[in-house]
């Protein structure tokens, strides 16, 4: 009676609340991007994480010399470059006119003092180990002086290396500490305002005197949301990242949903230092048992494309159409076992010397694209594996319990993923050799093979890129017959935004900057 | 006395019905799984099927039968839930009364260990636990019911307290009733609602926390759960498939614990003799 | 036993019990497999040479002994989060209100409807009322969190467009202070609700059943032969006996504020204390997490004892235990 008029009570509250609330949901032009993480540092160098998104958050404050866009490179703070074979030098003519977001002007000394700064104190994203200095050569030009040739220069520093000014940083003795609102002066196309660390959210305010022209937004704001569906048709946010189920219904809603190219790959990680995968011929076994096609189709529901072997994406330019292959043959996989002195028991399984062959597999909820999603990858390679007659240990983990023990060889099998594939081909030499990463968890860290290793060293000094790609090609080649990881496939990579806010969101050709294959260029604000 | 009580039974509403949704439940957990066509773990049919005569309750989307998958999961996550809620129980019955009686030196020693195994974040436990071991049912029942006792052996120490007081222990206590004699004689039966409470509340939050792991990625692929089912089913809301594939899951689940629920109530009132005249 | 030494030994207990969550904040996160640097770097576009990954954890994990970590924690100086360079107080202290909020305000509730409605059925056993109730209730304890709140967010943010998906309030607003306020409110509905939802039947079933066994004592008996008032019986002589019980509840899941609400704080991407928690174990953010584990410890502890004060309070049969 009195309870019942108490409820009453607060249901009448309730719509009260109802209609004012939406009232404050009124703005002005800005656009809210969703992302399930939300939080991925603060965007500057040194603060932001090591992960594409966190580079994603900080290009929109710091400007490279050339950008990417969906067809290839295009001038950034840099109008025109060429390189000068001679003096093993690239020269870089600057647009006049750009400024820093407190109003000074961009120089080339500021470049010139970005590199040393940056040889000072390094910066993941960019190795400059190979450039002595850069010098400014001209009221509006800057030339790089390399120690000995380096291929990926253009993406690697041009692309990826974000100018700093010289007046600020040159008082800062220590980058990662220094967390004055000056450490965001950069001189891209909006001002760093806010990034609250707990919710996730990142405030971004447009630079009117953005070289470039004004943004088309007043406002960019980045909202931390678990379920991109829900964001979008809610109108939470503008643009997220999807997963392919999600396209129909919001397709039907009036979003525009964008795919990407083959940008991030997913991989078998091997322990080629153990028995039995230290024999090539078993690496091949178990090419030939997995079936790429079966893995798409039963946990994926046939979104995705099969990977090459050769580790670099299909719809790389340097991609080799000639790397070998191996179709799903499970006959093939047993007859090399078999060859391998293993002997098929009674119940179906292989033993040698009385001993059960029996691998232990390692899944977790990998991140793809900055979203983690456990799927049942392992369950089909497991019943693939096991059909063949090799006994399968299937261990779901959390992930960073699985990186840590891939990274210390306390594994044998594992499955893993990453991007770049799509960048420039160094991601071979960071995915295959430990001398370029010792310390990454993606890599299969493979120095068993001497002319693998010897082509490794030479593409990154060739220059030419006819020459480069021949040896890329070769890269791939033995990579593909030595399968010290085996690719699988490509993932479905989706993302989707409303039309209705004007602006038109893309996938970088090559992904943003090192390869990081996200939807979320600057470009699209800009023009 | 048992002749009495097992008639009372039969006649009492609520022992029926929990009992007929129980023995419903118990059923599918035992017989089910040799009855259902297909093999939980076979991913070989079209995923998101619509229900059909070969799929009654669709596919899911790694191409495996609902119905199966249910079935097994019944079956895991109600043995599951038991183990948990039985484990839990014993311990918290235990040292619940253990420490009520010896209310000095040991009773606090035990109610800081159980503060203890309260203040610890169970996130991180299961972190560890399924680094260090394998997530397997048995380990994880093992760190949920040493992680949820506490609360339970709260209670019972509290009702445990104000019940020794009463008239009819104390005067046992005078005729000389040893410890053993007073805890189980009174103090174990006086406080029975709340062991089924107890054991119920446990055993719920067994089967839920399954699926929570999904988020952190520990559950066992190898085993089928109705936690894991929920989970999957809730990650593809957006799919249409209310109806028959998180709908039955959690069906099930509601009824499990409906049945307890009820059996629960009408054993409280039929064992306990001061309270049958409040039901009538 | 006097009442002095009884506090004392109430004291000596709960010192006992700090010094080893004390010790357990510190050692149990460095027993995570795995460490920030590896955290941080996996599945990454930075790939790390030997040299530049042991540089990397030399800088973030200076080894300290216990004593230190325990000078620094009582001066308050809790360290610095890895991965959001902030101090660790800070960031808990600025996550900490948004789950008072929500997880309090739910208990609150919850256990407040819980209490009323399930002294109201009490009262009224073995009716239909009660029966429909008890059924209702049952059912519902058999729901998820997460279901609930995946149904709720479906109905009422999805179709109906009423409320917010998710987000604590709408981000970067700036509106006066008033709209402020009402936005926060705007999105804790559909959170907090859940939430509700989730525990209104236990507390409901703790309550009623505490109160059925209440029912029956002769004092009840003796209350109503006096003519007193119904609601007078009900409420001021039996129902406060039965309210030890969900005292004792909705203490015990106050103090478990910080941990419980996990589940839903995430999917509303609600920044309160759970959250924080959960990303710094993915990322093993050690300092954060050390931090966290060692404040809601805290909070357990501190409710604890306050609900053994409670207890004397409210029921003074318990006081004579010795």
């Amino acid at each position: 009676m009195s309870t019942l008029r108490f409820f009453l009570r607060v249901l009448l509250g309730f719509s009260v609340l109802i209609v004012l609330a939406t009232a404050t949901w009124a703005h002005g032009a800005e656009i809210r991007i969703a992302d399930s993480k939300g939080d991925w540092g603060y965007p500057n160098p040194w603060k932001h994480y090591p992960r594409g998104p966190g580079y994603v958050r900080m290009s929109w404050v710091f400007e490279t010399l050339v950008w990417k866009d969906e067809n290839g490179i295009v001038p950034a703070l840099a109008r025109s470059w060429y390189y000068d074979r001679d003096r093993r030098a690239f020269v870089f003519e600057m647009v006049a006119g750009a400024k820093w977001h407190d109003g000074k002007p961009v120089t080339p000394e500021d470049v010139a003092f970005t590199v040393e700064y940056f040889k000072k104190h390094p910066y993941g994203w960019v190795v400059l180990d190979y450039v002595e200095r850069a010098e400014p050569t001209g009221p509006n030009q800057v030339t790089f002086f390399l120690k000995r040739p380096y291929a990926p220069f253009m993406e690697d520093v041009g692309g990826t290396m974000p100018i700093l000014p010289k007046h600020i940083w040159e008082k800062v003795p220590d980058p990662k500490a220094y967390g004055e609102p000056a450490a965001f002066v950069g001189c891209g196309p909006f001002v760093f305002k806010d990034f609250d660390v707990a919710k996730g959210t990142y405030l971004y305010v447009a630079f009117p005197e953005y070289y470039l022209g004004r943004p088309k937004v007043e406002r960019l704001i980045y909202v931390r949301a678990l379920d991109p569906l829900a964001a979008l048709l809610s109108g939470q946010a503008h643009l997220a990242n999807i997963e392919p189920e999600m396209r129909p219904l919001l397709e039907s809603r009036g979003m525009t949903v964008i795919a990407d190219r083959a940008g991030w790959v997913k991989k078998l990680m091997i322990n080629h230092r153990m028995f039995p995968l230290n024999d090539k011929r078993f690496r091949e076994a178990l090419a030939y048992a997995i079936s790429q096609e079966e893995i798409i189709e039963k946990a994926h529901r046939g979104r995705g494309r099969a990977a090459s072997y050769g580790l670099l994406s299909v719809d790389h330019d340097d991609y080799n159409p000639n790397t070998p292959g191996y179709p799903h043959d499970p006959s093939r996989s047993r007859q090399i076992l078999e060859s391998m002195g293993f002997e098929l028991g009674k119940d179906g399984f292989y033993y040698k010397d009385g001993e059960a062959l029996r691998l232990e597999l390692l899944a977790s909820s990998i991140t793809v694209a900055g979203q983690p999603a456990a799927d049942r990858d392992g369950e089909v390679i497991r019943d693939q594996l096991e059909s063949v007659g090799i006994r399968v240990d299937l261990r779901n983990m959390e992930q960073t319990t699985t990186d840590a023990k891939v990274k210390n060889w306390d594994f044998q099998l594992a499955i893993s993923g990453h991007g770049g594939i799509m960048g420039d081909p160094k991601i071979l030499n960071e995915m295959i050799s430990e001398e370029y990463a010792a310390g990454s968890v993606n890599s299969a860290r493979f120095q068993d093979n001497k002319e693998l290793l010897k082509l490794l060293e030479t593409q990154m000094l060739e220059m030419d890129p006819a020459k480069r790609r021949a040896m890329v090609y070769r890269i791939q080649e033995i990579f593909a017959e030595e399968l010290p990881s085996i690719c699988l496939y490509y993932p479905e990579t989706l993302a989707a935004y409303d039309p209705k806010k004007g602006i038109r969101w893309f996938y970088t050709k090559g992904g943003i900057s090192k390869g990081i294959p996200i939807a979320q260029n600057k470009l699209s604000l800009i023009r | 006395m048992h002749r009495k009580v097992t008639a009372t039974l039969k006649g009492d509403k609520w022992f029926i019905t929990g009992a007929a949704m129980g023995g419903l439940m118990a059923l599918i957990a035992l017989v089910g799984p040799y009855l259902v066509p297909y093999n939980p773990q076979e991913m070989s049919f079209q995923p998101f099927a619509r229900p059909s005569w070969e799929h009654p309750l669709g596919v899911n989307d790694g191409g495996q039968d609902i119905l199966s998958e249910l079935v097994h999961g019944v079956r895991n996550s109600l043995s599951f839930g038991a183990m948990v809620g039985g484990l839990a129980l014993i311990l918290a019955v235990g040292v619940g009364l253990v420490a009520s009686w010896y209310d000095g030196v040991v009773g606090k020693l035990l109610m800081s260990c159980a503060d203890i195994f309260m203040a610890i974040p169970s996130v991180m436990i299961l972190i560890l636990v399924a680094a260090l071991f394998q997530p397997s049912a048995t380990v994880l029942a093992l760190v949920l019911a040493g992680l949820s006792w506490p609360t339970t052996a709260k209670a019972v120490r509290a009702q445990a307290l104000v019940l020794r007081d009463a008239l009819h222990v104390r005067a046992a206590v005078q005729m000389g009733g040893s410890a053993w004699y007073i805890m189980t004689r009174h103090l174990v039966p006086e406080t029975f609602p709340l062991y089924l409470v107890g054991f119920v509340a446990k055993a719920r939050m067994a089967v839920f926390t399954e699926a929570s792991l999904g988020f952190l990625g520990l559950f066992d692929p190898e085993r089928k759960s109705l936690g894991e089912m929920i989970h999957y089913a809730l990650r593809y809301y957006y799919m249409d498939t209310w109806w028959n594939w998180l709908f039955p899951a959690v069906l099930c689940l509601s009824v499990s614990i409906m049945a307890a629920g009820f059996m629960a109530i009408s054993l409280e009132r039929v064992l306990d003799p001061r309270l049958r005249s409040l039901w009538g | 036993m006097g009442r002095k030494a009884k506090t004392l030994g109430n004291v000596v207990n709960f010192l006992v019990a700090f010094s080893l969550l004390v010790y357990l904040s510190y050692a149990l996160p460095r027993l995570m497999p795995g460490d920030f640097v590896t955290a941080m770097f996996a599945s990454s576009h930075v790939t790390l040479s030997a040299q530049q990954e042991a540089e990397a954890k030399a800088y973030f994990q200076r080894e300290e002994g216990f004593g230190l970590y325990l000078l620094r924690i009582v001066r308050f100086d809790w360290g610095w989060s890895y991965a959001l360079f902030q101090p660790v107080l800070s960031l808990i202290l600025q996550a900490l209100p948004w789950t008072l909020v929500l997880a309090g305000g739910a208990h609150v509730l919850a256990s407040v409807c819980g209490f009323v409605m399930g002294v109201e059925a009490a009262w009224r056993r073995g009716s239909r009322v009660d029966r429909a109730l008890v059924g209702a209730m049952t059912m519902l304890e058999g729901v998820q969190e997460m279901a609930v709140g995946v149904a709720l967010v479906a109905i009422f943010a999805l179709h109906l467009h009423w409320f917010p998906t998710g987000g604590a309030e709408t981000p970067y607003a700036e509106v006066s202070l008033e709209a402020r306020l009402v936005d926060m409110a705007h999105h804790l509905v559909l959170p907090m609700a859940t939430l509700v939802i989730s525990y209104l039947p236990g507390n409901f079933l703790l309550a009623r059943n505490s109160m059925v066994m209440v029912l029956g004592k002769e004092f009840i008996l003796t209350a109503r032969a006096k003519g007193l008032p119904e609601k007078r019986v009900r409420y001021a002589h039996a129902a406060r006996n039965a309210l030890l019980p969900v005292l004792t509840r909705f203490g015990l899941r106050l103090a478990f504020m910080v941990t419980g609400v996990v589940v839903v704080e995430t999917m509303f991407s609600y920044p309160g204390l759970g959250t924080l928690l959960f990303n710094a174990i993915r990322s093993r953010d050690l300092p954060l997490v050390q931090g966290v584990v060692l404040f809601s410890s805290a909070v357990v502890l501190v409710v604890n004892v306050a609900l053994e004060f409670v207890y004397t309070r409210v029921d003074p049969r318990t006081r004579h235990a010795p």
